[in-house]
């Protein structure tokens, strides 16, 4: 078993080369070859064991080869990576068509799932660092896949910011190597455990912190995401908001603080504050915008700095809480994008101002979409619901009264914006003022909602259901999330 | 296999609804009966119940649900009032779907989307459904299940408003961000009495408010109720809920069934959750005070038959306040028994507004008038339930209200001090506040002639499905008025509170209506007798004691006041004239007391300043991100603390 782990990078990668020569022979190929893989990598990863293995590439010895490492937390990641990429897949059949070049949309699809697997998996920061810079760059082009004006600007400040961000953590990782030594990730953790942190690697700390937290899109770190979210295709926005920049950016700092350098008072204050920031930011930028795309992007901002508090809280229940949610938005927001794709297209505009009535003309998106905003606004039954109850408990637990409030308030405000989408896309019959919504008149169902787009949807919107029954097993172990959050807090990875 | 009835009670009505949702779309009739059996069965499910004894019932190893008489008294009453709803939709939503007759020309909100099967199922999928989850809150035994089927209890309410189409976005958007947020206030008092107690069970213990955590928990579960139930300050989303929804939906969800699910967590809430201190006494009267007259005061100035009734309901809920905030058994027992009694009053009334809406074409006041000939079942349900409003004895309505002064009488004596006084004349301005707006009610849309809108139409005789739960609910407000002690008091309320409840003031209904009526056949007599004889004195037109001033009538020519037709609108305009009175007015106006415009305000600032930030230049977000680097690593460096 321990000898596919390899596959989950090689497989994306490979396929990724192997598309645009496939392509040639049959141009449906690009579709069916990265479904396939995502099936595959998602069968994959169910079946790997939960607890950590350690694959030493080449049979060589930790600190001298390269090790693969796999524990709950990554297990978890690999399962929503290509689960997303599964979905995401299927829906891209039905919205592509409307772009031309479908293999090269296929080939970067397969590339960013590629760089993720591999940073979920590398046990070294070199490589951890090269399969970031896999998926970004990966990302920086489908972004700018629509080719449009606005989407190539988007592209060139994500490249921008995302570049200085990655030069950021290249000089961090050589600070960290020049002050140890190592940069397997398990070795590094011993040599640093038990001694305080030096200047330099202080230093280090605070650049690796930067450089992905922009690829986590925090506060003030996030500023490419309002741009590149909504330029990109629906598809697109969905994986990169649900998952990319979950796996390159938050898993990674997650990983580091808690698992390498050993997380500190000092370091979950920040995260705290940080993650709180993010979250009134990104509620508020949202409460005021009238782009849909652009509406679910800050909504992104938001969340993340949701989970990002719930992981400073520090204690078992914060981390579960925000695994949870991690899970949760990976459910829920990549279905929000992919609405807002078969909106966009039944509607003619992404002005919520101009849209109205969409129910009958698009009606499975408007329940899944009912779905979809209510489970992020934590409203039962749905999966939201769950982790923000979590994240409040945990918060109370460890005295945080005022973090626990305000995640209440946010979660208000939360569903106020998620209304403004629902009331504005879906309200009403699309009979009336048709002068304004030209699209609605011609637009058919067939062509706002085809199978292959409806599909992905409803699997989502039914996952959001299906998450909050787990809860039903309790928070302890049986929990799916529990193993992951155990590997958090056994602290610093020990040799 | 039997299932025990607590589990049938939730879901038979939850199943019947999933039903609705996939029934086919044409099968209308099939859906309205189906939520007829469900509800009446539910009924009879909660009538056994009640009449079982207190216990609780254990689910996989978990006392999730518990029953005792309390809960049971709230699930009788939800699933009667749920039944009269699914009656009344019998004929409700097909003569929607028939388009009643039209005026494009004067703008007035009609009903102008044709239900199609989405709108069917969702009605009737949510009107059961709010039953399920009524009844989950009931009989909960468990916080964070109470909270869950609070937050469902929202959703459901934000789909059957929507049912009422296009025009209702905006009221149904901030119903279900004040209410749906008032949940979400309940979540974290829920994870802080879970801390505090290590467990959710709501029999854990009783917190003591002495801590703040413990305070932040008490107002947070406050706030929920008072959103609920619509008291101020988190009142606002209930007029345009009333306006804008079907009126079966308002007189379903937030005239009675939420009232019931507020004051019963209310109740809850100091039987076994938290310590009843002088502060939240306090606390509670004021709420009840400010309602009162807040409400009240609105009342008077509406033009709007629904809007007007919405604003009446807020003004009762004080009264519940105000006697559940005296802390003592009699107080909880009238908060209990004008629940109640609101309840039925308000149904019956928003029912016939209904009525009116659908025959009439319009609720605005001053285009409605002269229908007691032409609905008159409707007019005799809808007067008795108005007269039960305005504490008009022997009704139901005094009863309680004469609890209610009562137990304000007796905390009174018991605690010392002389505020009570102050509640008590709050109360007492507030039933003749009541009193006024029902007076003027009743006279718009009732007795005064017809206005021409009226005159035009064919109104014919209401349907049969909409005037039986009228009647019925006409019939209870005269039956619990007369009967108080021998019926409503010892079946229902009496064993709810399950103390023993002594009042100082004895009100013998039963001579009483004796009198009364011996009274009204003397008074008949005089009348007829100084008819006949033709000594009959007419004066000019005036209203309330003021001579009516032609120039305030738009339309009646100078020198006509004897002949002026008064259409009840401009009752009480003056009231906006006085000193006080009319800067409140004017901030009312300008929705400075809705809290939720008032929140949508005070927000628009910061989020302007973020917008500004986010200008778009990436120079700019280069400087954000230098900054941002610059302070992680000093903190980072030079320790954060």
């Amino acid at each position: 078993m321990n000898n596919l782990i390899p596959l989950l990078v090689v497989i994306p990668m490979g396929v990724a080369f192997a598309i645009p020569l496939a392509v040639r022979m049959n141009p449906r190929l690009g579709e069916l070859l990265s479904i396939l893989t995502a099936l595959t990598l998602l069968v994959i990863s169910l079946f790997l064991p939960s607890q950590e293995i350690i694959y030493h590439i080449g049979n060589w010895p930790t600190p001298d080869g390269i090790d693969l490492r796999v524990d709950g937390l990554s297990k978890l990641m690999l399962l929503i990576i290509s689960g997303l990429a599964l979905v995401v897949g299927i829906y891209s059949v039905g919205f592509i068509r409307q772009f031309t070049g479908h293999y090269r949309y296929y080939t970067l699809l397969m590339l960013m799932v590629t760089g993720m697997n591999g940073v979920v998996l590398s046990g070294d920061l070199f490589n951890l660092y090269i399969f970031v810079e896999i998926a970004t760059i990966a990302s920086y082009a489908l972004v700018a896949f629509g080719g449009e004006h606005e989407d190539l600007e988007a592209s060139f400040k994500y490249a921008v910011l995302g570049g200085l961000s990655s030069s950021v953590i290249l000089i961090g990782i050589a600070l960290v190597y020049g002050m140890t030594g190592t940069l397997n990730l398990t070795h590094l953790a011993s040599r640093l455990d038990g001694h305080v942190l030096t200047p330099t690697l202080q230093f280090a700390l605070a650049l690796l912190f930067c450089g992905f937290g922009l690829k986590s899109a925090l506060v003030p770190f996030h500023t490419w995401l309002p741009d590149a979210y909504p330029a990109a295709p629906a598809p697109i926005s969905a994986i990169l908001s649900g998952i990319t920049s979950k796996a390159i950016g938050l898993y990674v700092l997650v990983r580091l603080l808690f698992n390498v350098f050993g997380i500190t008072d000092d370091l979950l204050l920040l995260l705290r504050w940080s993650g709180g920031i993010t979250m009134v930011v990104g509620a508020l930028l949202a409460l005021g915008q009238w782009n849909i795309k652009r509406l679910f992007a800050y909504s992104s901002v938001s969340q993340v700095g949701l989970i990002v508090l719930a992981f400073g809280f520090g204690t078992t229940a914060g981390i579960v809480g925000a695994i949870f949610h991690l899970v949760n938005h990976a459910v829920f927001k990549p279905l929000l994008f992919l609405n807002s794709g078969a909106i966009e297209i039944a509607a003619g505009t992404r002005d919520l101002r101009k849209m109205h009535g969409l129910r009958s003309t698009i009606p499975v998106t408007a329940t899944t979409h009912m779905v979809g905003s209510l489970s992020i606004a934590g409203i039962p039954p749905f999966n939201g619901f769950w982790s923000k109850l979590i994240i409040v408990v945990a918060a109370v637990n460890a005295g945080f009264m005022g973090w626990a409030s305000l995640v209440v308030l946010m979660s208000i405000v939360t569903l106020a914006y998620q209304l403004k989408v629902q009331t504005a896309a879906f309200f009403g019959s699309n009979t009336r003022s048709p002068e304004v919504t030209p699209s609605i008149a011609t637009g058919s169902r067939s062509n706002a909602e085809p199978l292959f787009m409806a599909v992905p949807m409803i699997i989502l919107a039914i996952g959001c259901g299906a998450l909050s029954l787990l809860t039903l097993t309790g928070l302890d172990e049986p929990f799916f999330v529990a193993s992951a959050a155990e590997v958090l807090m056994k602290g610093v990875f020990t040799w | 296999m039997m299932l025990d009835p607590l589990v049938q009670m939730i879901s038979i009505p939850f199943l019947a609804g999933l039903v609705c949702i996939g029934l086919p779309g044409q099968w209308e009739k099939a859906r309205a009966w189906l939520s007829v059996t469900a509800c009446a069965i539910t009924l009879l499910n909660a009538v056994l119940v009640f009449g079982g004894e207190t216990r609780t019932l254990e689910l996989a190893g978990w006392p999730l649900l518990h029953v005792d008489q309390l809960s049971g008294l709230m699930l009788v009453a939800a699933a009667f009032f749920a039944l009269l709803i699914a009656i009344y939709s019998l004929g409700y939503l097909q003569s929607i779907k028939r388009s009643p007759p039209d005026d494009a020309d004067t703008g007035s909100r009609r009903i102008e989307e044709p239900s199609d099967d989405w709108q069917n199922r969702i009605y009737h999928a949510c009107l059961l459904g709010s039953l399920a989850f009524s009844c989950i809150v009931f009989l909960a035994n468990d916080l964070v299940l109470l909270l869950t089927a609070w937050g469902m209890l929202a959703l459901t309410m934000y789909l059957m408003i929507g049912v009422a189409g296009q025009d209702a976005a905006d009221a149904s958007r901030k119903t279900f961000v004040m209410v749906g947020g008032s949940d979400s206030l309940l979540l974290l008092c829920t994870a802080l009495l879970w801390v505090e107690h290590g467990s959710t069970r709501m029999d854990a213990g009783v917190l003591s408010l002495n801590s703040l955590p413990s305070y932040i928990a008490f107002l947070c579960l406050i706030a929920a109720v008072v959103a609920k139930v619509g008291a101020i300050p988190l009142h606002s989303w209930l007029p345009d809920f009333a306006e804008k929804a079907y009126a079966p939906v308002t007189a379903y969800l937030p005239a009675s069934l939420d009232k019931l699910l507020g004051i019963y967590l209310l109740v809850r809430a100091f039987t076994g959750l938290f310590e009843m201190t002088d502060g939240v006494s306090a606390l509670l009267m004021v709420i009840g005070a400010v309602t009162i007259l807040g409400g009240g005061m609105m009342a008077l100035v509406q033009q709007n038959l629904k809007r007007l009734l919405a604003y009446c309901a807020i003004s009762q809920v004080g009264f519940i306040f105000l006697a559940i905030g005296t802390g003592t058994v009699a107080g909880l027992a009238a908060g209990l028994f004008h629940m109640l009694n609101h309840a039925i009053c308000k149904c019956c009334l928003f029912l016939g507004a209904g009525v009116i809406e659908q025959k009439a074409g319009t609720v605005d006041l001053d285009r409605l008038g002269g229908l007691a000939t032409r609905l008159p079942l409707t007019f005799a349900a809808c007067l008795v339930a108005a007269l039960s409003v305005s504490a008009i004895p022997p009704l139901n309505g005094f009863a309680s209200k004469w609890m209610i002064y009562q137990s304000i009488i007796e905390s009174g004596q018991d605690n010392g001090g002389m505020l009570w006084v102050v509640w008590l004349a709050v109360a007492m301005l507030g039933s003749a506040l009541t009193m006024a707006v029902i007076v003027k009610l009743l006279h718009a849309v009732f007795l005064c002639k017809p206005s021409p809108t009226v005159r035009e139409l064919k109104i014919s005789r209401a349907p049969i499905s909409a005037v039986v739960p009228m009647v019925l609910l006409a019939g209870l407000c005269v039956a619990f008025g007369v009967l108080v002690n021998e019926f409503p008091l010892r079946w229902f309320i009496l064993p709810a509170v399950s103390e023993p409840v002594t009042f100082t003031g004895t009100w013998l209904a039963g001579q009483a209506t004796i009198l009364l009526l011996i009274a009204f056949l003397l008074g008949w007599l005089v009348y007829a007798l100084t008819l006949r004889n033709g000594k009959l004195r007419k004066v000019p037109t005036f209203i309330g004691g003021e001579s009516l001033d032609e120039a305030r009538i738009p339309g009646v020519p100078a020198g006509a006041q004897r002949h002026v037709e008064v259409t009840g609108v401009d009752f009480y305009r003056t009231v906006q004239q006085l000193p006080v009175l009319k800067s409140l007015f004017v901030m009312a106006r300008m929705k400075m007391f809705d809290i939720y415009s008032s929140a949508g305000r005070a927000l628009a600032r910061p989020i302007r300043v973020l917008q500004i930030a986010h200008n778009g230049l990436l120079s700019f977000y280069l400087i954000w991100f230098v900054l941002g680097l610059l302070a992680v690593v000093y903190l980072m460096m030079e320790g954060i603390r």
